[in-house]
């Protein structure tokens, strides 16, 4: 027990870590495995990759199994794990246009550049609980399998094993719009250092690398909350937003070679993508125009990179005006924001007594006037 | 294949095959008698940095846990990173960087392992658009 005025407790502390364990470990059900985990419980495990700031499935889903499935906790013990790995590398700047796509969807646009690519994903099934037992589950998870592996033997006879770059790596609705003169044109050329939210805390004004990398790292359901209060809530923010690419898919990890000097992609991190397309309509704005915001994040979670999309452009458009980046930059980490919380359950007999004498005095006081 | 595809493919290749490659090469004296460690095995991170397309700006997406080695065959160097925690397999995949590169028989069965993992990762890619192909979709609109 290291808090302020108080200490002791060990013993009853060791007595309840041990009840936590057994039932973690133990219980009456089978080892919760790794594997089981990344595969069937995937986007939990993506999710505390993201909130944790570290790609890493395995340790993933070691810290949601010590976790007992709370995910802002998984995330917290895999930053604590992170702090005491050493950083060897940092990547080539990685070209978001290198992304090989497992979902693309384009909202904003009937035919896009390339497909429209639903992928794995429950968007257009009715949200009904299955309540079948595993045998049934399992049967109909068979006759599935089946009928994909039917069907994709069709498709190889038919079209063989062409997979042109373009279908995987399709050109971005951005670029299109570009060629349409749609939107404005905010790339630069200057090419400033990133931000590194790992070493400094951000904070506001911040650059706009030190907000995007924020995002990245921020609780979802914060994150989305921040969203949805600055979009319909009391901060009155309207604003017309379409998305343009969602996207979920593979980034090439590239590092320098030491021995060659050349960039070796030596593994893949699965990512979600989004552009948010914002209808320019302020007075000192081009309203002849869109502008375009980006969410990138690790793993499968469309609803944080759609948020962070939505709160890149919204920040752009705000300049500073109201507390969004402040709120963004300052209250949506998940270990931040529940490390504070947390420690409001430890011990605070001598500040709270403190505050009763101080009560005590008032009241005397009141009485004797 | 180069060396920069190769250390590509090495990274990429089963644990399984190349920790028994490995093993297999450690038994020759010629090799054995001449290997040094020059960096064991290290787990750490990279940090990913990518650049969006709106402003073309760099920013941190978070940091990817490796491990790297570093291992040399009579003075020549091998070098492995590969994501995860897996020590082992990233000395064996450096060993076998060092090995192609120090001798050309070993060369070649280092190259016919990195022509496995290539046409492995080509099929799993040919397999996984066959299945998402299928979820390509073309909504219509209402008039």
């Amino acid at each position: 027990m290291g808090y302020a005025a108080a200490r002791g407790g060990l013993k009853a502390i060791e007595a309840a870590e041990r009840l936590v364990a057994r039932e973690r470990v133990l219980g009456e059900s089978q080892w919760l495995e790794s594997k089981q985990m990344i595969e069937k419980l995937r986007l939990a495990v993506d999710r505390v990759m993201g909130e944790g700031g570290l790609w890493d499935e395995h340790l993933a889903a070691s810290a949601l199994r010590q976790a007992e499935g709370d995910p802002i906790e998984a995330a917290h013990l895999l930053r604590s794990y992170r702090s005491t790995l050493p950083r060897l590398a940092y990547t080539t700047p990685v070209d978001v246009d290198d992304l090989t796509v497992l979902r693309r969807i384009v909202p904003a646009f009937r035919n896009p550049p390339g497909p429209q690519l639903l992928g794995r994903t429950t968007d257009y099934t009715g949200r009904l609980l299955d309540t079948d037992d595993e045998t049934s589950q399992r049967t109909a998870a068979e006759k599935m399998a089946a009928f994909i592996e039917e069907n994709v033997t069709i498709s190889k006879a038919i079209d063989g094993d062409a997979e042109p770059t373009d279908i995987r790596q399709p050109r971005r609705l951005l670029d299109l719009l570009r060629d349409l003169d749609a939107v404005v044109d905010r790339r630069r050329t200057d090419d400033p250092e990133p931000f590194d939210i790992t070493r400094h805390p951000a904070r506001p004004p911040a650059t706009r690398s030190a907000r995007l990398a924020t995002m990245a790292r921020a609780e979802t359901g914060a994150l989305v909350n921040v969203w949805y209060r600055n979009i319909l809530g009391p901060d009155g923010y309207l604003h017309e937003i379409t998305l343009g690419e969602v996207r979920h898919g593979r980034l090439p990890v590239t590092v320098i070679h030491p021995l060659t000097g050349d960039p070796v992609s030596i593994s893949d991190v699965r990512v979600t993508e989004v552009e948010a397309i914002e209808d320019l309509n302020g007075i000192d704005e081009d309203r002849g125009r869109f502008d375009v915001g980006y969410g990138l994040c690790f793993g499968h979670n469309e609803k944080k990179a759609i948020a962070m999309a939505n709160l890149d452009i919204a920040c752009e458009r705000d300049k500073g005006r109201s507390f969004l980046e402040q709120s963004i930059l300052l209250t949506t980490d998940g270990l931040d924001a529940s490390g504070f919380l947390e420690h409001l359950k430890l011990p605070h007999y001598v500040t709270f007594r403190s505050m009763m004498e101080r009560k005590a005095a008032i009241r005397q006081f009141q009485e004797n006037t | 294949m180069d060396r920069n595809r190769r250390s590509e493919l090495l990274a990429r290749a089963n644990s399984s095959e190349l920790t028994a490659m490995a093993e297999a090469f450690l038994s020759r004296r010629s090799i054995a008698e001449e290997i040094q460690v020059v960096n064991p095995p290290e787990v750490g991170m990279v940090m990913m940095q990518v650049r969006e397309p709106v402003c073309k700006e760099r920013f941190h997406l978070g940091e990817v846990v490796v491990t790297r080695a570093e291992v040399a065959v009579a003075g020549v160097r091998g070098w492995a990173m590969r994501s995860g925690t897996d020590r082992e397999t990233t000395l064996a995949a450096a060993l076998l960087d060092a090995c192609a590169e120090h001798d050309v028989e070993l060369a070649a069965e280092v190259q016919a392992l990195c022509e496995r993992t290539a046409d492995r990762i080509a099929a799993d890619e040919r397999r996984e658009w066959e299945e998402l192909r299928a979820t390509a979709v073309s909504f219509e609109e209402l008039d």
